[in-house]
C-alpha cells in the first residue's frame, strides 16, 4: 500500500509521547475488520475511487460536498500521501469544528431542540480538540464564570424541570445506555440494570435546579422510588457499574439550610452569577465516579461507538443506546481496543477520527458487485448515509455556485464556505435529522419539487451561479460541468446524451433548462446520500 | 437473540408487503389530471376494507354537559335542557337536535377519566393515548394509522390535519414521534391546500414532469448494486409527488355538488369536514379537523350555544354523507378533545379544565351505534360506572380499526406496544 511511508511519518509525529509499541489506529481497525471478513469468507468491496473518496471525506469531515477545484486537485494529484494530506487539511479547517459541533449537538439533543449556547461551546471545544472527558465534565459541571465554557450550561438547563428525562439523556448521551426501561421496572432483558440503577443515577442529578438562569445545586437531597414489589425505597447514588456509594448527604435539607439556599439563589439572581457549588456536589461526584478506572469504559466505549456510527453509518454496537452485556458489539476486540486507545490518549477524538477515515474499511466503494449485499455488520461495503440537514443544505449551496467563485481572492475560501453554511441554515431547519432506520418523507420530496425556496436560495441564475456559468457554454460542455460540480465526477456517455438532449429541447429557455438539469442532479440519490 | 425481536425483520416484511401492493395496483407514474374520486378501480380497491379515520378535535376542551352528558336540573347542569334521541333512554343536550336523530349511528363514552387538565400535556395524551416518557416520543394516532393503513405508493397523503385557529394549535401538533418524518402529517393551517402541493410558478407542467423523469434516470444507475431502505424511501417519496399534486383537487370543495355543500353548511368547520370526507373517500387513512377554541373559562354557555350547533349540524351531515356513500363501515368518526369541562360553574359563568369525568364519541367502522358506555354521578363530578382511561380508549379505537392494540413497534431493540401494557379495548362499544 503506497500510503504507508507518508502515514508512518505523520503518525510518528503525532505519537511522539506515546509508548513505542503502539499501533496506528487505522491498522488496528483494518486488522480486526479484515479478520472478521475472512472468518465469514466475505470478499469486501474494492476501494472507492478518488472522486468518491474526496466527496465522502469532505462530507464527513467538514459537512459539505467538495468544490470542483477541490475534487480536481485531489483526483489530479499523483502524490502517494494525498489522502492523509487531505484528511489533515480538512480536520484543521474551521469547518471541521463547525460540522463536528453540529454532530455533537445532535448527539446531545436528539429530539432536535435548539441547544442554546451548547453549540458555541462545542465549536470551541472541537477547535481546541478538548478531550471528550473534558467535554463531559464541562457539560455536567458548567462553569458560569469561564466564558468559553459558559454555553455548556445550556445542556443541563432546559432539562432541569424533568430529572427523569435528565437522567435518561445523560446516560444515553455519555454512557450509551438507555436506562429509562428501569424507571418503572427492572430491565426485562438486561440483568445488570435494575431500578436501583436508574434511581441511583438520578440521585446524582436530582439536586440540580435552576436559579436565576444559572445551574445550581443543593447540598443534600433524597430520591425515592416505588419498586414493582414492596415498599417505597430511598435511592442511593450508584453508577452503572459498581455498587451504591456511601452518601451522608442523602437526607432532606434542614429548615436553616433551605433558607440559606434560597438566600443564595436570590443573591445569585441579583448579581447575575451562579450560586456557589455546595460542599458536597452530587453532580461532581457523578463526574468523578464516571471517570474512575473501570467505570470510564462507559464514556470511552460510547463515544467510540458514536463516532464509528457517524463515519460508517452503523455502530459497532447498535442501537447506540443499548451498549450492554446482552447486546454485544459486532467486533468486540476492536471496540475494546479503540476505547482503551482513546482513553490512553486523553480522549483525543481527532486521533480516533483520523484513524477511522484513514482505514481501508472506511474507504471501500459503496457498491457491491453481487445482488445480495453482505451483512452490514461486516463493513464489507461502504454504507449509504443520508445527509444531515446542514450537510444537504450547505452542499446545495456549493452545487449552485459557479466553481470559479471558489478560486477568487486567495485566503477567502474559508470565509466563503462559512457564508454558504450561514445561508443554508434556514433551509436546513425544514429538513429532518436522520435517525436509525431513516426514511425520506413526502414532505421533503414536495419541498424540493414545488417549494420556491429551492429555486430562490440554491438554484439561482445570477452572477456567480453555476446555472449562469453553464448557460454561457455549449450544451455538451455545460451539462458536463453540472454533473462534475454536483457529483464530483464526469458524466457517463449516456448521461451526457440524455442531459444535452434535455437542454436542446428547451433552447427557447436555456437558463431554465440548465436549472432543471441541476435540480434533477441535486434531488437524485447520488446527491442525497454520502456514498 | 432475545433482545432483538428484530425491528429490521418487521421493516423488511412490511416493505415486502408494500412492494407487493404497489405491483398489484400498478399506479401510473403520473397521477396528475387523474380524478382519483372518479376512478372505479381505486374506489373498488379501497372498498375492500381499508379503514380510515376522521378525528373531530374539539380543541380547548368542549363541555360534556353541553353535548353528550347533560345534567339538566342539577346545580351543575347549566341552562340547557336534555332531549331524547332515536336511541330509547339516551338523552343529549338540546343544542344537538341533529345528532339526537342519529344516535343510532354513534356510541358515546361517558366515563373518560384521563387525569390531566393541562392543555399541552393533555392534548399530547389524548393524541397519543399515553403520556410521553423521557427519551421516547410516541407517535400520535394519526401517525400510527398512517403507518398501519397507508401504502408506500399511495397517490394521496397518509395523514392530513386541519387546524386553522391559532388558539392551542402549537399545543396539539400532529407528531409522528419515533416513527419519523415518513409519517409526519401534512398540516393545513391558514391555507385551504397543503404546502408545496402546487407546481411552482414559472415551471410548465411538461417541464415539471420531464425534470422528474430526468431525476429518475440519473438515480437508476446509482441504485444498481446499492441496497438501502433509506435509498428506496427517497425513490418512493419522489414517486408520490405527482399523485399528491393531483390530490390538490381533493381539497377543492367547489367540485362538490351545491346540494352536498349546503348540507355541510357555510362555516369553516363544515367546509373542512367536507374536505375531510373527500380525502378519506380517496383513501387518505387519517384526517384530523380541529375546531378551536372551546376553552370557556368565562361565558361557557354563550360559547357552547354558538359552537355546539355548528358541531351538531356538521357532524350529522358528515355521518349522513358517509352513509350515503357506503363508507360508514370503513370510516371511523371520532369526537375528542384534550379534556372536558368542570361541572362546577365558576364566577365568570365559565367551566374550567376537567379530565376526571368527560365524554367522547365514535361513529362507524367497528363502533357500536347507539351504545352508551360509562356513567357519571348526578352532578357529573365523577365516573360511577365503566370508567375509561386514555389507554383503554386508544385500545378501543385501534380494535375498531382492526389493528391489534398490543402489537409492538421497535425502537432500537425495545418493544413498544401501541397502547400501554394491560390496557384492553372496551368490548361493549365494538360491534
Amino acid at each position: 500500500m503506497p500510503l504507508r511511508p507518508a502515514l508512518a511519518a505523520v503518525l510518528l509525529a503525532v505519537g511522539a509521547t506515546a509508548a513505542p509499541a503502539e499501533q496506528p489506529v487505522e491498522q488496528v481497525i483494518d486488522r480486526e475488520i479484515d479478520a472478521a471478513l475472512a472468518a465469514a469468507a466475505v470478499e469486501p468491496a474494492p476501494p472507492a475511487d478518488d472522486a468518491a473518496l474526496v466527496r465522502r471525506l469532505t462530507l464527513d469531515l467538514v459537512g459539505r460536498i467538495p468544490t470542483l477545484p477541490e475534487v480536481e486537485r485531489y483526483v489530479g494529484s499523483s502524490d502517494p500521501g494525498k489522502r492523509a494530506e487531505l484528511v489533515d487539511r480538512l480536520m484543521a479547517a474551521p469547518g471541521y469544528a463547525r460540522h463536528q459541533a453540529t454532530q455533537f449537538e445532535a448527539l446531545l439533543n436528539p429530539d432536535g431542540r435548539r441547544g442554546g449556547g451548547v453549540r458555541d461551546y462545542l465549536v470551541g471545544a472541537v477547535a481546541d480538540n478538548r478531550g471528550w472527558d473534558r467535554v463531559f465534565r464541562d457539560l455536567l459541571l458548567p462553569d458560569h464564570a469561564d466564558p468559553p465554557v459558559k454555553g455548556a450550561a445550556d445542556f443541563l438547563r432546559p432539562r432541569l424541570a424533568d430529572p427523569d428525562k435528565l437522567t435518561t439523556d445523560v446516560s444515553v448521551a455519555f454512557f450509551g445506555v438507555n436506562v429509562s426501561c428501569a424507571q418503572c421496572h427492572d430491565h426485562p432483558h438486561v440483568k445488570d440494570w435494575t431500578q436501583a440503577h436508574f434511581y441511583g443515577l438520578k440521585a446524582f442529578l436530582s439536586r440540580t435546579y435552576e436559579a436565576g438562569g444559572a445551574v445550581a445545586e443543593r447540598g443534600a437531597g433524597v430520591v425515592k422510588y416505588k419498586p414493582t414489589k414492596g415498599p417505597e425505597r430511598t435511592a442511593r447514588m450508584m453508577f452503572l457499574a459498581g455498587g451504591p456509594l456511601d452518601d451522608p448527604s442523602a437526607r432532606e435539607l434542614t429548615k436553616d439550610e433551605e433558607k440559606a439556599e434560597k438566600a443564595a439563589a436570590e443573591e445569585a439572581k441579583k448579581t447575575k452569577t451562579a450560586p456557589p457549588r455546595p460542599a458536597v456536589s452530587a453532580r461532581a461526584k457523578l463526574v468523578e465516579v464516571a471517570l474512575r478506572d473501570g467505570n470510564a469504559d462507559f464514556l470511552a466505549r460510547a463515544i467510540v461507538n458514536r463516532l464509528w456510527h457517524q463515519f460508517f453509518g452503523l455502530g459497532l454496537v447498535t442501537p447506540l443506546d443499548q451498549m450492554h452485556a446482552e447486546n454485544p458489539p459486532s467486533h468486540p476486540e476492536l471496540l475494546t481496543w479503540l476505547a482503551k486507545d482513546v482513553a490512553a490518549h486523553g480522549y483525543d477524538l481527532k486521533r480516533l477520527v483520523r484513524g477511522i477515515v484513514l482505514s481501508k474499511a472506511y474507504s471501500r466503494a459503496s457498491r457491491y458487485a453481487t445482488e445480495a449485499a453482505p451483512d452490514p455488520k461486516l463493513f464489507a461495503v461502504a454504507r449509504l448515509k443520508p445527509l444531515t440537514p446542514m450537510q444537504l443544505a450547505t452542499s446545495l449551496k456549493v452545487a449552485g455556485t459557479d466553481p470559479a467563485e471558489w478560486e477568487k481572492g486567495k485566503g477567502d475560501f474559508e470565509k466563503r464556505v462559512e457564508q454558504a453554511e450561514g445561508a443554508a441554515r434556514g433551509f436546513a431547519a425544514l429538513l429532518a435529522q436522520p435517525a436509525d432506520n431513516f426514511q425520506v418523507g413526502v414532505g421533503e420530496a414536495l419541498l424540493f419539487s414545488n417549494g420556491e425556496r429551492v429555486t430562490k436560495e440554491f438554484l439561482t441564475d445570477g452572477g456567480g451561479s453555476l446555472v449562469a456559468r453553464a448557460a454561457a457554454k455549449d450544451p455538451a460542455e455545460a451539462v458536463g460541468l453540472l454533473v462534475r460540480v454536483a457529483y464530483g465526477r464526469p458524466p457517463t456517455a449516456d448521461e451526457t446524451r440524455a442531459l444535452a438532449e434535455y437542454v436542446a429541447k428547451r433552447s427557447d429557455r436555456k437558463v431554465e433548462a440548465y436549472r432543471q438539469v441541476l435540480w434533477a442532479l441535486v434531488t437524485g440519490p447520488e446527491f442525497r446520500f454520502t456514498h | 437473540m432475545s433482545t432483538f425481536c428484530g425491528a429490521a425483520d418487521h421493516a423488511v416484511s412490511r416493505r415486502a408487503f408494500l412492494g407487493a401492493a404497489a405491483a398489484g395496483a400498478a399506479v401510473a407514474a403520473d397521477m396528475t389530471g387523474l380524478d382519483i374520486l372518479g376512478s372505479p378501480a381505486l374506489a373498488g380497491e379501497l372498498k375492500k376494507g381499508q379503514k380510515r379515520v376522521i378525528l373531530l378535535w374539539l380543541a380547548g376542551g368542549a363541555s360534556q354537559l353541553e353535548t353528550w352528558d347533560p345534567k339538566p336540573g342539577a346545580s351543575t347542569g347549566g341552562p340547557f335542557a336534555a332531549i331524547p334521541t332515536d336511541v330509547p333512554g339516551l338523552h343529549i343536550s338540546e343544542l344537538m337536535p341533529e345528532m339526537a336523530k342519529r344516535m343510532k349511528t354513534t356510541c358515546v363514552i361517558r366515563g373518560l377519566n384521563t387525569k390531566n387538565g393541562d392543555h399541552g400535556a393533555a392534548a399530547k395524551i389524548m393524541m397519543r393515548g399515553r403520556r410521553d416518557e423521557a427519551g421516547l416520543r410516541y407517535p400520535d394516532l394519526g401517525a400510527v394509522v398512517a403507518r398501519e393503513m397507508g401504502r408506500a405508493d399511495s397517490p394521496v397523503p397518509d395523514y392530513v390535519t386541519f387546524y386553522t385557529q391559532t388558539e392551542g394549535r402549537g399545543m396539539a401538533p400532529g407528531d409522528a414521534g419515533f416513527l419519523g418524518a415518513r409519517y409526519a402529517p401534512m398540516e393545513l393551517t391558514t391555507s385551504p391546500t397543503p404546502e408545496n402541493i402546487r407546481r411552482p410558478a414559472g415551471l410548465s407542467d411538461d417541464d415539471h414532469l420531464a425534470r422528474a423523469d430526468l431525476r429518475d434516470l440519473l438515480g437508476k444507475d446509482f441504485a444498481r448494486g446499492r441496497s438501502s431502505d433509506a435509498l428506496a424511501s427517497q425513490g418512493e417519496a419522489y414517486g408520490r409527488v405527482r399523485g399528491l399534486m393531483a390530490s390538490d383537487s381533493l381539497f377543492d370543495i367547489s367540485k362538490e355538488p351545491q346540494k352536498v355543500r349546503d348540507r355541510y353548511g357555510p362555516t369553516q368547520f363544515g367546509r373542512q369536514c367536507l374536505q375531510a370526507r373527500r380525502l378519506v373517500e380517496a383513501g387518505v387513512p387519517f384526517v384530523r379537523v380541529a375546531r378551536a377554541w372551546w376553552d370557556s373559562h368565562g361565558q361557557n354557555f354563550e360559547t357552547h350555544q354558538e359552537m355546539v350547533p355548528d358541531l351538531d349540524r356538521v357532524m350529522a351531515a358528515l355521518i349522513d354523507d358517509l352513509g350515503d356513500r357506503g363508507l360508514r363501515d370503513d370510516v371511523l368518526v371520532l369526537t375528542l378533545a384534550e379534556f372536558g369541562r368542570t361541572p362546577a360553574i365558576n364566577a365568570s359563568l365559565g367551566r374550567d379544565h376537567f379530565a376526571s369525568a368527560w365524554s367522547m364519541t365514535m361513529t362507524g367502522c367497528g363502533a357500536k351505534g347507539g351504545a352508551v358506555y360509562g356513567k357519571t354521578d348526578a352532578k357529573g363530578n365523577t365516573v360511577t360506572h365503566e370508567e375509561v382511561n386514555a389507554a383503554n380508549l386508544f385500545a378501543t379505537i385501534y380494535a375498531a380499526l382492526g389493528i391489534n392494540p398490543h402489537k409492538n413497534y421497535y425502537v432500537g431493540s425495545r418493544p413498544v406496544p401501541l397502547v400501554d401494557p394491560g390496557a384492553e379495548p372496551v368490548a361493549a362499544v365494538l360491534s
